[in-house]
């Protein structure tokens, strides 16, 4: 393949295209994410996730009428209510690393900034501090656990209310 | 008499723990991965706690994570299960350290029993016949000189664990500096642990094997022998009980032999010591197994004795409080494990979806499975499905009755090695108590399908 103007012709291809139809039927659908791939590109296009996990309405009423497909129930995997739900779309929702006791980091509440990467708290395994750590950019809008209390690997711990995401096509 | 105890395992095992906790009385919780949090024993459990995500050195391989889980669910004894960390001496060491109890052997008597070269040294000088084999591998230089001391062929074994992970039989230096880095790759990914020891492979051997029950004041009692004499690549696929390559007398002998050595040795605790069976009669102490087997079910069924039971009693301090002559074993119990492999294609191994399961049933069958329809395969263990295990007042109606449990055994989505067990039932070689732990992988399994299919 002789490189730049293959690439070029695929570039204005996704951006005239295939990305506008791709936000088309993302739009029209109840998924949260969308991927395509084909030889040497991949375009992943993901909605913004509201801060109980569904996925929001989209900025234009669907034209199809489509209800919003409901959020898993969170009891029916298992049988107490210890368990965390399905959430691997959900990546406002800050999980707990291990099994442990949590700890917060002071000064982190409800309604904190805060940046992905940024440590929340810890989850203590034997005497041995695991890291909680953000995933986004957002603001905190709910804490799950409390200090001292035992969580399980993936309990969730937090959410975070995400900045929105930019969608300029 | 425990009052919590965190199950350690998953599939099958975890389900027959549970069993055994809820007979006794004795709150349970589940200890399991992400890719088990639709399991059955997830399901049935009073309480299950979420470990670690899939991969096993990160969950059921991961000594904190299942040290944190039973202290923050306030259990006071782990129940290893078999495989993962059941025979590690550390984590063992580590469950006592937190003011646990590991249900099997004390750390101490796993570490004594820890390496299978000390092992054959140990119990040879209390008695029993031993197979030549090296120690530990230092490396594969090491392995080559050893080999040749030994004398080809010879066989390839994880210093941690069994179920043929990480087994190889070689007849040359060359196979075995092959293989070498294959079955370290396999030990470590099944065990967390590489090391490799080598032994002398005898031809034509039969594998039988004696369940021991030890208790902590050294009063212990043999429950009979099994014989796991078909087996593919080092992996067992039926046994049963009483061995038909033993006379009363001889098997007699041999357990005796075997339940005086280890507990002169000062084991403790179920154990299962393994022998090979060669020829002309010959018996060869090769290792022993410091926790619950797969094929318990066999022993359970002859003797009527709850052998996970019997475990938790004794870790937990209790007597045995029964000898040898209250020990007794009625009529024949084989076991089939029914795996998720496609037996007409190299056994690969399958996952996936169970549109439908219905266990057979009738007199004398058990079906111990943790499958129910609708219920996924995850991909990321052995491909155990479940262990039917079928008794008779003799051989020739155990196998009858077999016949007709493994025609009812419904399990539909998924490629299992169902056929395999109705083509070994219709051999002769079978069928006469002949078999030999190579017979299956010499003729190929491909050949007993396409006879069984022809008759």
């Amino acid at each position: 393949m002789t490189g730049d103007n293959t690439d070029r012709t695929t570039i204005a291809r996704l951006a005239g295209e295939v990305v506008p139809a791709l936000i088309d039927r993302l739009t029209r659908s109840e998924l949260g994410e969308l991927e395509v791939r084909e030889e040497g590109w991949r375009v992943r296009l993901r909605r913004p996730m509201a801060s109980n996990g569904e996925a929001p309405a989209a900025g234009a009423s669907p034209a199809s009428g489509h209800k919003q497909a409901p959020a898993p129930s969170h009891a029916s995997h298992s049988p107490n209510d210890g368990h965390a739900p399905r959430r691997d779309l959900d990546r406002g929702l800050i999980t707990s690393p291990a099994v442990g006791y949590y700890a917060p980091r002071d000064g982190v509440g409800v309604g904190s900034a805060i940046s992905n990467g940024d440590l929340i708290g810890h989850v203590d395994v034997l005497g041995v501090r695991q890291e909680v750590v953000a995933k986004i950019d957002g603001t905190i809008d709910a804490l799950e656990v409390e200090a001292g209390q035992a969580v399980e690997y993936g309990q969730p711990i937090a959410r975070v209310a995400p900045e929105r995401m930019v969608a300029d096509v | 008499m425990f009052s919590k105890i965190l199950i350690a395992n998953r599939g099958e095992i975890a389900l027959r723990i549970l069993r055994a906790c809820r007979r006794m009385d004795i709150a349970a919780v589940v200890a399991y991965s992400e890719a088990d949090r639709d399991s059955r024993a997830v399901q049935l459990a009073d309480e299950a706690i979420c470990i670690g995500p899939a991969e096993s050195r990160r969950s059921y391989l991961s000594a904190p994570a299942l040290l944190s889980a039973a202290l923050v669910t306030g259990c006071d004894a782990i129940h290893p299960g078999y495989g993962f960390l059941s025979e590690d001496d550390t984590f063992a060491e580590m469950t006592r350290a937190h003011g646990l109890t590991f249900i099997g052997p004390p750390p101490e008597v796993l570490e004594r029993f820890g390496s299978k070269a000390g092992t054959r040294t140990l119990l040879g000088r209390h008695g029993l016949p031993t197979i030549p084999g090296s120690g530990m591998l230092r490396d594969d230089a090491h392995g080559v000189a050893e080999a040749e001391q030994i004398g080809y062929p010879v066989l390839i074994k994880p210093s941690a664990g069994g179920g043929g992970k990480g087994m190889r039989m070689v007849r040359s230096q060359r196979e075995l500096q092959q293989a070498m880095t294959v079955c370290r790759s396999e030990a470590l990914a099944a065990f967390g642990d590489d090391s490799l020891y080598l032994e002398k492979w005898l031809e034509e051997n039969r594998h039988v094997e004696v369940q021991v029950v030890v208790d902590r004041y050294g009063n212990g009692v043999h429950v009979g022998e099994r014989d796991c004499s078909v087996q593919r690549r080092h992996q067992k696929i039926i046994e049963e009980g009483p061995s038909p390559a033993l006379d009363q007398g001889r098997r007699e002998a041999l357990a005796d032999a075997a339940i005086q050595a280890v507990v002169a040795a000062g084991y403790e605790n179920l154990g299962t010591l393994e022998f090979l069976l060669d020829r002309d009669g010959n018996y060869y102490f090769i290792e022993i197994n410091c926790r619950i087997q797969v094929e318990h079910p066999v022993t359970e069924m002859l003797s009527g004795i709850d052998l996970v039971a019997e475990q938790i009693r004794i870790a937990a301090g209790e007597p045995l409080g029964y000898t040898q002559q209250d020990v007794t074993s009625r009529g024949h119990a084989i076991e089939f494990r029914i795996n998720a492999e496609d037996s007409a294609n190299d056994f690969r191994p399958q996952a996936g979806l169970i549109e439908r399961y219905l266990p057979p049933g009738g007199p004398g069958v058990r079906m111990d499975s943790h499958l129910y329809s609708g219920y996924d395969v995850p991909p990321y263990y052995d491909s155990l499905l479940g262990k039917l295990i079928v008794w008779g007042p003799d051989r020739p109606t155990a196998i009858a009755r077999s016949r007709q449990a493994l025609d009812e055994l419904v399990v539909d989505g998924l490629v299992t090695n169902l056929p395999l067990h109705r083509a070994l039932l219709a051999h002769p070689t079978f069928l006469d108590g002949e078999f030999t732990t190579n017979l299956l992988d010499r003729v190929g399994s491909g050949a007993f399908l396409a006879a069984a299919r022809a008759a």
